[in-house]
């Protein structure tokens, strides 16, 4: 016997405090389901493969102050050295540093400019041969560029013929999948695609149209500001990173090593306002439910300590113990199911706005769905300990006079 | 109908041993009145909370219609409560969020009764008591007496066969204590065993028969005979 009805009529003739916890559940089903929604989606980008070894890459920059010195004789030698280095697989000078949050990009075209052609957003870093090595990404088809094919060039006067692609991008200007050996364009430029790679991560991890899409161009342009990238066996990476400073300045010492850190570091970095937010999100949503259930429990209590003798009548009139607890679990419930209900407009309503205004994926319905149940579940555990205290109420206090 | 046999009840502190009932034996039969007397802190309240079985009793034996109420689990002495007894109360007692007719369902609720069963016998106890025409008014629009017919209308309800009121017109004016007095002895010749806790001495003198509680102990008066029937413990 559930007392569905009187307890309902009962609700409508008192609704203050109802209503309030009405509100409060709708409220942090609509909150908790975006957040939730929102902190999944910062961990799959988090998450997300990138195709490095994270944790055996470094990088560092180079700024050379001293005059007279041939920078790509230079690079060449430090190059060198550094894969001399014991525990180093490979290290190279680059354009850019992948997950950085700072590149290159630029248009890739199946027609050379003026022509009217598919053209796709692409990131590209300029590196030689070991590049693709040093990066440690997988060549899924085709062939590495050679030395020879590797350009050394400071006035743009000579610009490569051939080029790796990532097969996100070959399979968007290519969708039926025999990009290999085409030729693409840069401007007016040709490009042949001599080789393909999996899964590559360029700078930037966000941006949903050009995060898988990069292009290794065989260029060497090396300016008095110019960067390493290097790979070290696994295990061994600290221990490379702290003879780099002496052993560049061996070589030459009019310049200064900057930004030496590893590959997860810069990552970290560059996630770090993500990581943020998403800790914040989780605190919000902890702090919610908190209030919530906290809100729950005190008004059941406050009904309780309200209807002290109402329930001393209620047993004496009969009531066993557990018909005190199902008064206060169904009353609960019927609340929480109209905050529920309310809440889950109120979720996909605000989910909507934020897809609208902030640029939120769609939200997935099952978030509102996984939520309300967590909610109901969430407000069951609130209210079975005050309602225990309530069916202890002995039933002589209905014969007090309180 | 109700058998109490050496009753004791002691409320146990860390400091004091209060002896509210002492060796209290009563045997009530079926269909009689009783009025219960007694000066404040005699014992009265308590000799009611265990006739009804609101609180268990210390040492002796309390049968209620021939069941031994010492050996029962919580559960049973409520579905007991339930089915045997109707409670009228001093302060009325009544849920302030039912109307009537909710109030009067209550313990049928609890009981099980179908909706149509129950329907039937809450517009037949509002009926008897006057107040089927207010089944939906709330009982904070009712006066003291007619909320006090409610509380005899759900007592009612149940069909018990024994009524516990405790000090039932303790709270109302003479006029309105004389109409619910009238109203329990209708229900008492239509067959209910009725106990009456009172200290209003007039009202007791109706009663055929009163009952004093002093200081825990039972002393048994039939008022019509014009002295006391039965000694101390009887």
């Amino acid at each position: 016997m559930l007392e569905i009805k009187p307890i309902i009529n009962a609700l409508l003739r008192s609704k203050v405090g109802a209503v309030l916890l009405l509100i409060q559940i709708a409220i942090t089903t609509a909150i908790v389901s975006n957040a939730a929604f929102i902190i999944n989606d910062r961990i799959n980008y988090l998450n997300q493969p990138t195709g490095y070894e994270e944790e055996n890459i470094f990088k560092f920059n180079v700024m050379t102050f001293g005059t007279g010195v041939d920078l790509i004789q230079q690079i060449e030698l430090d190059e060198d050295r550094i894969r001399q280095l014991p525990g180093v697989v490979d290290a190279v000078q680059i354009s850019a540093i992948p997950l950085s949050g700072g590149g290159s990009s630029t248009s890739f075209r199946l027609k050379p400019v003026p022509e009217k052609s598919k053209s796709v957003n692409a990131s590209y870093f300029e590196t030689d041969e070991h590049g693709l090595n040093t990066l440690g990404v997988n060549l899924i088809a085709g062939r590495n560029f050679t030395q020879e094919e590797v350009v050394i060039n400071r006035d743009f006067t000579k610009y490569p013929n051939v080029a790796l692609a990532t097969k996100a991008l070959m399979d968007e200007l290519y969708p039926d999948g025999d990009g290999l050996g085409k030729t693409i364009y840069t401007g007016d430029k040709p490009l042949t695609i001599v080789g393909i790679i999996g899964m590559m991560k360029g700078p930037w991890m966000k941006l949903e149209e050009r995060k898988d899409k990069s292009v290794i161009i065989p260029m060497l342009d090396p300016s008095k500001l110019h960067q390493f990238l290097v790979r070290t066996e696994s295990g061994r990476r600290a221990e490379v990173m702290t003879q780099i400073e002496d052993l560049m300045h061996e070589s030459y010492d009019k310049r200064v090593i900057q930004d030496l850190t590893g590959l997860d570091k810069k990552k970290a970095d560059y996630v770090a306002e993500d990581l943020l937010m998403m800790r914040m999100l989780v605190i919000l949503i902890s702090v919610l439910v908190l209030v919530t259930a906290l809100g729950i429990f005190g008004l059941t209590l406050f009904n309780i300590n309200k209807r002290t003798k109402q329930i001393g009548t209620r047993r004496a009139l009969g009531a066993r113990k557990s018909a005190i607890i199902k008064y206060f679990v169904v009353e609960n419930s019927l609340i929480c199911i109209a905050g529920l209900v309310l809440g889950v407009c109120g979720a996909v309503f605000l989910g909507q706005q934020l897809m609208a205004h902030y640029s939120v994926p769609a939200l997935s319905y099952w978030y509102v769905a996984v939520t309300a149940v967590a909610v109901f579940a969430m407000s069951l555990l609130a209210v079975i300990g005050p309602a225990k205290r309530a069916a202890n109420i002995a039933p002589s206090i209905a014969t007090r006079t309180i | 109908m109700l058998k109490m046999n050496n009753i004791s009840k002691v409320y146990q502190t860390e400091m004091v041993q209060t002896h509210a009932l002492r060796d209290f034996n009563l045997n009530v039969e079926e269909g009689e009145f009783i009025a219960v007397t007694g000066p404040s802190g005699s014992g009265k309240t308590t000799f009611l909370n265990i006739a009804g079985m609101l609180e268990p009793f210390s040492s002796g034996e309390y049968l209620l219609d021939g069941i031994d109420v010492g050996k029962l689990n919580d559960n049973q002495r409520a579905d007991l409560r339930n089915q045997k007894i109707g409670f009228i109360f001093q302060g009325f007692n009544l849920i302030p969020d039912l109307n009537l007719y909710e109030n009067v369902e209550v313990p049928l609720r609890y009981r099980g009764i179908k909706a149509a069963e129950r329907k039937r016998r809450i517009e037949q106890c509002l009926e008897q008591v006057g107040l089927a025409s207010r089944a939906k008014h709330l009982p904070q629009q009712l006066s003291g007496g007619q909320q006090q017919r409610v509380a005899i209308a759900r007592a009612l309800a149940g069909e018990p066969r024994f009524l516990l009121a405790d000090e039932p017109t303790g709270n109302l004016d003479s006029l309105m204590a004389r109409q619910v007095m009238e109203l329990l002895e209708q229900i008492n010749r239509d067959g209910a065993t009725i106990v009456m806790v009172t200290h209003d001495a007039e009202l007791a003198r109706r009663a055929p028969r009163n009952i004093q509680v002093v200081d825990g102990q039972l002393a048994d008066f039939t008022l019509y005979q014009g002295k006391p029937n039965v000694a101390v413990g009887a």
